[in-house]
C-alpha cells in the first residue's frame, strides 16, 4: 500500500505569516487555505458565538473589496470557497483554476489587512441576522438539535474554553457590537497568528513572491493574548445523565466521554476503536444493535478531536419503536465495555486499517484536503510534516493500545448519557 | 502598531492551463454489456460503477420505493456470501461497496486501490448478479425505512420537500412521492417485490460498467478483460422488462396554491416555491444552467443576495431544476425566521418575476458563465466525479462529446437566452407555495397578503386518518 507523502516547503514572512507550499501539477487547480489560530475557545463569557459571527463579517468586504464581492470574484474565477469556525480555529479556503491563484492571495491579504475599512453597523446587523438563522436552521429547528451544545456543556466544566458551542447564544449574538468586532480583528487577525497553505499547480517561487507582495505590508500583532486555562481532569468523576423532551418521533440515546487530546497516540487508537465499533455494517455496534437484536434504528460512534485539555468521544443509538431505552443503552454500553476487557481480533483491526488507508488515500488526493491538513498541523502542532505521519500512526495501533484507551475512556465515572424522548410521551408505532 | 499597507489593484488572471475532461474509451462485452474506461494517471484510488437503467421512475406507484429498497438489500446476502461475510470481504480489500437507486438508474459502485481492483469487482459482480434478498433482512430494512419516514416527518426540511412534490405532481406520477416511497407503499414491499424490481433491470444490453482512475496499475489483464471475465457471462434475467419509457410527470397545479403544514413552535418556516420543471434532455440546457446559477445557484445569486445578504432573513436561499428522464421539479428553497415568513415570500416571488421580466446584467451573465466554465476542471480532480459525469451520459442518452462541448455551450449563452428560458421555464402564476411552520403565527398575515388561497394542514388530521 502506498504511504502518502506530501512534499512541501515551510517558511515565514518577516511579519510572522507562515507560508506552506506543496507543488502538485496533476490537475490545473490550486487550493488556498488560511488558518487563524483563533476559535470559540478564545471567546470570553458574554461573547459566545463571536468567532463564528466574525467569520461571517470577513465576507462583508474590505478596503478594496465590496460587500459579498469576495465570494463573487472567486466564483466568477471558477472557484469554490468557504470558511469554518471551530473550537480551536477559524479557516478560510478557496480552490481555483491554477491561473487564478493571485486573485485569491490578493483577496485574503486585503481582508487580513483592512477588514475594518469596510465594517459597518449595517453589515454587522445583517450577518448577525444570518447567523441567528443559521442557528435556527442547524440547531433550534431540528430534531435532537441541541445535543452537541449539551455534550460540550456537560463534558467541559463552566469556565472551560470548550464549555460553550461555536454557534453561541442568541443573547450573546444580540450583544455583539462594532467595537467587539474591531477589537477581535485587531487582536487575532494578524499575520503572525495565521498559516497560509497553498497546494497544487503552482510555481513555489512565484507563490513566495506574491505572498510577500500582498501580505508583506500587514503588521504583526506582538501581543496576542493566550487562551484561557485549558486544563481538565481526564475523567468526569461521576456519571452525568440528562433527559430532554423534544419534537422527535423516536427516542435517541447520546453518549459522551472525555478523551485524550489530539496528538496523543491514545486518541489515534480511540479513532480506530470507533471504526471497529460503528464504522459501517461490519462493525460491532451495527451488527449487535441493528442487525442481530434489531433494537436500534441506527448507531454512531466518533471522536471530536481537540488540542486543549481533552477531546470528546461520542455516539448515539436511535431506539426503535416499542423497544425499551434501558435495553438499548445496556447493549451499547456492553459493547464499549467489551473493548476495555478483550483485545480486538486481528481481522477486525486489519479491516479497520484497510478502510482507514483507503479513506486517507482518497482524502489526500484532493488539493483542498491537503491544504487544510498542512495548515492544521502547522497551526495546532507547529509541524506541517505531521501530514505524512497520520496514516502511519493509525497503522501502528495495536489491539492492546485499543484496549488500554478504551479502559481509560469508557468508564462509568467518565460517562454522559443524554436521552431524547418524544414530546408526546409515547413512541409512535411504525407501520409494519 | 503600524498601519497596514495592501495592494489596491486587483490582479488579473494568468493564462489558464488547458484542461480536457479525461479521455474515455468504450468497449462492449460479449453479452452486450458496455464498458467505459477513463485513464487518470496518478489516481491510484479507482472508482467503478455498474449502472442499470432501472430507477425509481420505473417503480409502479403502488410499490414506490421498491428499487430503492432492493438496491439497499443487495448487500444483505448473495449466493456466495451472507451479509456479514460480504462486508468483511469488502473491508479486507479496503474497499467501499455501495448500491443505491435514483430516479433513472440503480448503481452498484466500488472505490478501491487499483491493486485490488479485480477482487473488488468480483464482489461488485456477485452483489449485482446473485442477490438472495433474505426475508429476515428485507423485513428489517423495510421496518428501518418506515422508521426513517417517521423521522422525516419531524425534520422540517424533509417534510417540506415531501409535501412539495406531493402537492405539484399528479398522483399517478412517480415523482408525486419520494424515490424511496412513502409508508403506504413501503409497507407492501416484500422479497418478491424487491426481487422483481431488481430483475426488471437486469439485462446486460442495458447495463454499463464505468471505471476511472490509474487503471494502468490494475495488473496484466486490463480493466476490460477483467470485466469480460466477471460480467461477460451474464444473461438477461427472465424478469427483465421493457422499462425506460416516458415518465408521467403531469402537474395538478394551474394557479398559485399555498399549503401551510402546521408545526407548532417552529422558530423557522421552511418554504418551497415552484412547479413541475423540465426533463434533462431539452434543447437549451446550457441556458437553463446559466439562468439557474443567476437566480439561485451562485452565492451572489439574486435570491441569496436579496434574502440573505440584504435582508438577513435566512442562512441561505437557492433555486434550481432537478433534471431527470421525465420533468423533475423546479423549486426555490429557503428557511426563514418565523416572523419574516410573509415578507420573505413576497421577496422570493418578486425575484421569480424579475428574472423573467428583465434581462440579466452583463456582470451577472459573465459571473455565471465564468463560474460554470472555470469550475469544470475542479469538479473532475478525482475519479469519483468523472464516473458520475460519464454515468449521466449513459443514463440520459447524451452524446459522447457532451462533456467536451460543455464549456463552449455555456460560453455561448446570451442574456436573451437567459430571459427566454426564464420566461419559458419559470411560472410564478402557477406556482405551488408549500411551507412547514408555526401556522398560528403566520396564517393571518399570509391571508392578508392575498398571494393566493391558503390551506392549512394540521397534524391531528393526518394522525386521525392514519390511526
Amino acid at each position: 500500500m502506498v504511504n502518502p507523502s506530501v512534499p512541501f516547503t515551510d517558511e515565514r514572512l518577516p511579519n510572522g505569516l507562515r507560508l506552506v507550499i506543496a507543488e502538485d501539477h496533476l490537475a490545473p487547480v490550486v487550493a488556498v487555505n488560511i488558518w487563524y489560530a483563533v476559535g470559540s475557545k478564545n471567546e470570553v463569557p458574554g461573547k459566545t458565538g463571536f468567532a463564528h459571527l466574525f467569520e461571517h463579517v470577513m465576507f462583508q468586504g474590505s478596503r478594496n473589496v465590496k460587500k459579498a464581492e469576495h465570494i463573487a470574484l472567486v466564483q466568477a474565477a471558477g472557484g469554490t470557497i468557504n470558511g469554518t469556525t471551530w473550537l480551536d480555529r477559524t479557516n478560510y479556503f478557496e480552490t481555483l483554476p491554477s491561473n487564478q491563484l493571485e486573485l485569491a492571495l490578493w483577496l485574503e491579504a486585503d481582508r487580513m489587512g483592512t477588514l475594518l475599512d469596510a465594517l459597518s453597523q449595517d453589515n454587522l446587523d445583517n450577518q448577525r441576522a444570518v447567523v441567528k438563522n443559521e442557528k435556527r436552521s442547524s440547531y433550534d429547528n431540528r430534531p435532537y438539535g441541541s445535543w452537541s451544545e449539551k455534550l460540550q456543556a456537560h463534558l467541559y466544566p463552566e469556565g472551560h474554553p470548550y464549555h460553550h458551542p461555536t454557534i453561541g447564544s442568541m443573547e450573546d449574538l444580540d450583544a455583539a457590537s462594532l467595537e467587539d468586532v474591531s477589537a477581535f480583528f485587531r487582536t487575532y487577525y494578524a499575520p503572525n497568528n495565521a498559516v497560509l497553505a497553498v497546494v497544487g499547480d503552482v510555481d513555489p517561487a512565484q507563490v513566495r513572491a506574491w505572498t510577500q507582495h500582498y501580505f508583506g505590508g500587514i503588521p504583526a500583532n506582538p501581543s496576542i493574548p493566550p487562551v484561557g486555562d485549558m486544563t481538565l481532569q481526564p475523567t468526569l468523576g461521576a456519571e452525568v445523565r440528562e433527559t430532554v423532551t423534544d419534537q422527535v418521533p423516536l427516542p435517541r440515546i447520546y453518549f459522551g466521554f472525555r478523551a485524550p487530546v489530539m496528538g496523543d497516540r491514545r486518541l489515534d487508537a480511540l479513532e480506530v476503536a470507533m471504526q471497529i465499533l460503528a464504522g459501517g455494517k461490519g462493525s460491532r455496534l451495527d451488527r449487535r444493535l441493528v442487525r442481530d437484536d434489531q433494537i436500534a434504528q441506527d448507531v454512531v460512534a466518533f471522536v471530536l478531536g481537540f488540542v486543549g485539555g481533552g477531546s470528546i468521544a461520542s455516539g448515539w443509538a436511535t431506539v426503535k419503536p416499542g423497544v425499551s431505552l434501558e435495553r438499548v443503552e445496556a447493549a451499547y454500553l456492553e459493547e464499549l465495555d467489551r473493548l476495555t476487557r478483550e483485545p480486538v481480533t486481528d481481522d477486525e483491526l486489519a479491516r479497520a486499517k484497510a478502510l482507514i488507508e483507503t479513506e486517507e488515500l482518497g482524502a489526500l488526493s484532493r488539493v483542498e484536503e491537503r491544504a487544510d491538513r498542512l495548515a492544521m498541523n502547522a497551526t495546532l502542532f507547529d509541524d506541517p510534516a505531521l501530514i505524512d505521519t497520520m496514516l502511519a500512526r493509525y497503522l501502528a495501533v495495536t489491539p492492546e493500545a485499543i484496549r488500554a484507551v478504551a479502559a481509560d475512556v469508557f468508564r462509568a465515572d467518565n460517562r454522559l448519557v443524554l436521552t431524547y424522548l418524544p414530546a408526546n410521551g409515547s413512541t409512535e408505532e411504525a407501520a409494519g | 502598531m503600524s498601519e497596514p499597507t495592501v495592494i489596491a489593484t486587483r490582479p488579473t488572471p494568468g493564462q489558464p492551463r488547458p484542461y480536457d475532461f479525461p479521455q474515455f474509451e468504450r468497449a462492449t462485452l460479449g453479452n452486450g454489456l458496455r464498458v467505459i474506461t477513463a485513464q487518470m494517471p496518478g489516481r491510484p484510488l479507482v472508482t467503478a460503477s455498474l449502472i442499470l437503467r432501472n430507477g425509481a421512475a420505473d417503480d409502479a406507484p403502488a410499490v414506490a420505493g421498491a428499487i430503492s429498497l432492493a438496491a439497499r438489500a443487495l448487500s444483505e446476502g448473495t449466493q456466495r456470501y451472507d451479509a456479514v461475510a460480504l462486508v468483511e470481504a469488502t473491508e479486507r480489500l479496503g474497499a467501499g461497496l455501495h448500491a443505491d437507486a435514483g430516479w433513472d438508474a440503480a448503481t452498484v459502485s466500488v472505490e478501491v486501490p487499483v491493486a485490488r481492483l479485480e477482487p473488488a469487482l468480483e464482489l461488485l459482480a456477485e452483489l449485482a448478479a446473485h442477490p438472495t434478498f433474505p426475508v429476515r433482512e428485507v423485513d428489517r430494512l423495510r421496518e428501518e425505512r418506515l422508521n426513517d419516514l417517521l423521522q422525516a416527518r419531524a425534520e422540517p426540511r424533509r417534510r417540506v420537500d415531501e409535501a412539495f412534490i406531493g402537492t405539484i405532481y399528479q398522483p399517478s406520477s412517480p415523482y408525486h412521492q419520494p424515490s424511496g416511497g412513502l409508508a403506504g407503499t413501503v409497507a407492501t414491499l416484500d422479497v418478491e417485490r424487491l426481487s422483481a424490481a431488481w430483475q426488471r433491470g437486469f439485462d446486460p444490453a442495458r447495463m454499463t460498467l464505468i471505471l476511472a482512475g490509474d487503471l494502468a496499475g490494475a495488473g496484466g489483464r486490463g480493466a476490460v478483460a477483467i470485466a469480460e471475465s466477471l460480467l461477460g457471462g451474464w444473461t438477461a434475467s427472465p424478469g427483465a422488462a421493457a422499462i425506460g419509457g416516458p415518465v408521467a410527470s403531469g402537474s395538478v397545479i394551474d394557479a398559485v396554491t399555498i399549503r401551510l403544514f402546521d408545526r407548532p413552535g417552529s422558530v423557522q418556516t421552511e418554504i418551497r416555491v415552484g412547479h413541475v420543471g423540465v426533463p434533462r434532455r431539452i434543447d437549451g440546457y446550457a441556458a437553463l444552467s446559466v439562468m439557474g446559477a443567476i437566480l439561485g445557484g451562485l452565492f451572489n445569486s439574486r435570491l441569496n443576495m436579496k434574502l440573505r445578504e440584504e435582508k438577513g432573513y435566512t442562512y441561505g436561499a437557492s433555486a434550481g431544476f432537478d433534471p431527470r428522464r421525465g420533468a423533475g421539479p423546479f423549486s426555490a428553497r429557503v428557511a426563514v425566521n418565523t416572523e419574516v415568513t410573509v415578507p420573505a415570500l413576497v421577496d422570493l416571488l418578486a425575484e421569480l418575476d424579475r428574472i423573467r421580466q428583465e434581462p440579466v446584467t452583463p456582470a451577472e451573465l459573465a459571473g455565471a458563465r465564468d463560474f460554470l466554465v472555470g469550475v469544470f476542471p475542479l469538479r473532475f480532480e478525482t475519479p469519483g466525479p468523472v464516473v458520475g459525469a460519464l454515468g449521466g451520459i449513459v443514463v440520459h442518452d447524451l452524446p459522447d462529446d457532451e462533456l467536451a462541448t460543455y464549456r463552449g455551450r455555456i460560453e455561448a449563452v446570451t442574456a436573451g437566452d437567459v430571459q427566454d428560458t426564464a420566461e419559458a421555464r419559470i411560472h410564478p402564476d402557477r406556482a405551488a407555495i408549500v411551507m412547514v411552520g408555526d401556522a398560528a403565527r403566520i396564517t393571518a398575515e399570509l391571508e392578508t397578503a392575498a398571494i393566493g388561497p391558503v390551506e392549512v394542514v394540521r397534524d391531528e388530521e393526518s394522525t386521525e386518518t392514519a390511526s
